[in-house]
């Protein structure tokens, strides 16, 4: 047994009296793609948004490889280098071109030269399918092509997980496959994934397991087959049956 | 018509020197308010609660007086507590002061439209909160804030007409002694008219030019 890559435990996030996550233990083992999902407000991206210490969690605590990333006097900046994340909105930068979306974390976070930065943010954007979009700004390119920018400046980072955000929500229906499809290749590639989703085809065939969460607790979790077909709870049972129509 | 022709000869060297000062405060007095305006507008929108406050407190005091009063307190009232000027001197301080507090508040409306969740992305691929704003809020917010700041450029050239109460030998100040000097108000202050109208007029177009060289298509405070 590896050890895991990602641990939390017991994490609780509230905002003022609103509790929203009451509890929340999960391990994700390297290489291993988890599907989160739930009714809205169940708390699935303020989960996300704890573990790349967005909003850090009010109680509990997160393991980061060998890493206690909720410790006192850790380099939060630091972690989210390691963490990936892609929005439901997107969050291009506006003002810089694809390459200079990709580029940018390379030039300022990782320090890296000019030239050797657009190389290697030319090789992302290759990776998603978008070299020929290199000089278009975030206006001038549709909404999957802004997610699968959106995807290659956050693997420009090389991280060791990547957290998707409803990544697709916000994309028309025949927007939505190419930017699944390069999620499928990047899990195929081995890379760690949390995806918070209700695209259930995704999470049905690229999933290795899908966490159901509900009122800030995780109710249930197992792999696509144990979920869909002979889930223990009937909340899951009920959610996964409306959600697949 | 010839006594016109005339006057504008005799005229002509006093009032394109008396330009040449006009520029020279607006130009000096608008950088030192953009030096000045940046990081008050900055600190305005991420500086700590207390500071926030000050500097609220700075721009009504400039933008909620008159400029000659401000003046006036600048050239005749530091002396008072040790500070002597010369007039030259007092017109780009107070007219930089002024404008600082202007550029700051155009500035903070405009970093304020950029979307929320720029920051976060920026955050979320581990730059600290000032390296967001330096490379990826700023860079918005200051294109953001040109067609106002293009505002402040104009109105700032005929801000400076202010300066020749305290004998400063500008347009205006040039207008002032020439009019005496030729008993001609009338013409005078029209001919000084039709300089401003022109320095506006030039520096509209190298504005607008800018702007247009800057633009970034899609960039309008609303999302990516």
């Amino acid at each position: 047994m590896t050890s895991p890559i990602l641990r939390l435990e017991d994490v609780h996030k509230s905002y003022g009296a609103l509790q929203v996550l009451k509890g929340v233990s999960l391990t994700v083992q390297p290489r291993e793609v988890v599907v989160l999902v739930g009714p809205s407000g169940s708390g699935k991206s303020t989960l996300l948004r704890c573990i790349n210490l967005l909003n850090p969690p009010t109680k509990g605590r997160i393991w980061l490889e060998d890493q206690e990333i909720t410790a006192p006097g850790v380099n939060q900046d630091r972690v989210r280098q390691r963490i990936g994340m892609v929005f439901q909105e997107f969050n291009l930068f506006t003002h810089l071109t694809a390459l200079g979306n990709v580029m940018i974390g390379l030039v300022k976070v990782r320090k890296m030269r000019k030239n050797e930065a657009r190389d290697l943010a030319m090789f992302e954007l290759e990776r998603v399918g978008l070299a020929d979009r290199a000089n278009y700004y975030p206006a001038q390119l549709s909404g999957g092509q802004k997610q699968r920018v959106a995807i290659a400046r956050a693997l420009g980072m090389d991280p060791h997980i990547m957290l998707f955000d409803e990544p697709t929500s916000a994309l028309d229906p025949e927007l939505t496959g190419e930017v699944l499809a390069v999620m499928q290749k990047l899990a195929s590639e081995g890379m760690t994934m949390i995806v918070v989703s209700h695209e259930m085809g995704f999470a049905r065939q690229v999933a290795d397991r899908i966490v159901f969460m509900e009122g800030g607790v995780v109710v249930e979790e197992g792999t696509p087959q144990q979920m869909f077909e002979q889930p223990r709870h009937e909340r899951t049972r009920a959610f996964l049956r409306n959600i697949a129509q | 018509m010839q006594g016109f022709i005339d006057l504008l000869n005799k005229v002509m060297p006093d009032l394109l020197q008396g330009t040449v000062v006009t520029l020279q405060i607006a130009v000096v007095s608008l950088a030192l308010g953009m030096i000045i305006g940046l990081p008050v507008g900055v600190g305005r929108v991420y500086g700590p609660a207390w500071l926030q406050r000050l500097l609220g407190a700075y721009i009504t005091l400039f933008q909620g007086t008159p400029l000659l009063i401000q003046l006036f307190m600048v050239y005749y009232g530091l002396p008072d507590i040790g500070i002597t000027l010369g007039r030259l001197q007092a017109a780009f301080l107070t007219l930089g002061l002024n404008s600082a507090a202007y550029q700051a508040e155009y500035l903070r409306s405009a970093l304020q439209s950029v979307s929320e969740g720029q920051m976060v992305a920026a955050r979320a691929i581990g730059m600290s909160k000032w390296q967001a704003i330096w490379s990826i809020i700023l860079p918005q917010a200051v294109r953001l804030a040109l067609p106002a700041w293009s505002n402040e450029a104009v109105a700032m050239l005929k801000y400076t007409s202010v300066v020749f109460l305290i004998a400063v030998p500008d347009l205006m100040g040039q207008a002032k002694i020439l009019a005496s000097r030729y008993f001609a108000p009338i013409q005078i202050y029209l001919i000084v008219a039709v300089f401003y109208i022109v320095l506006v007029g030039v520096t509209y177009l190298i504005l607008t030019t800018i702007e247009r060289r800057v633009r970034i298509p899609g960039l309008t405070g609303d999302a990516a």
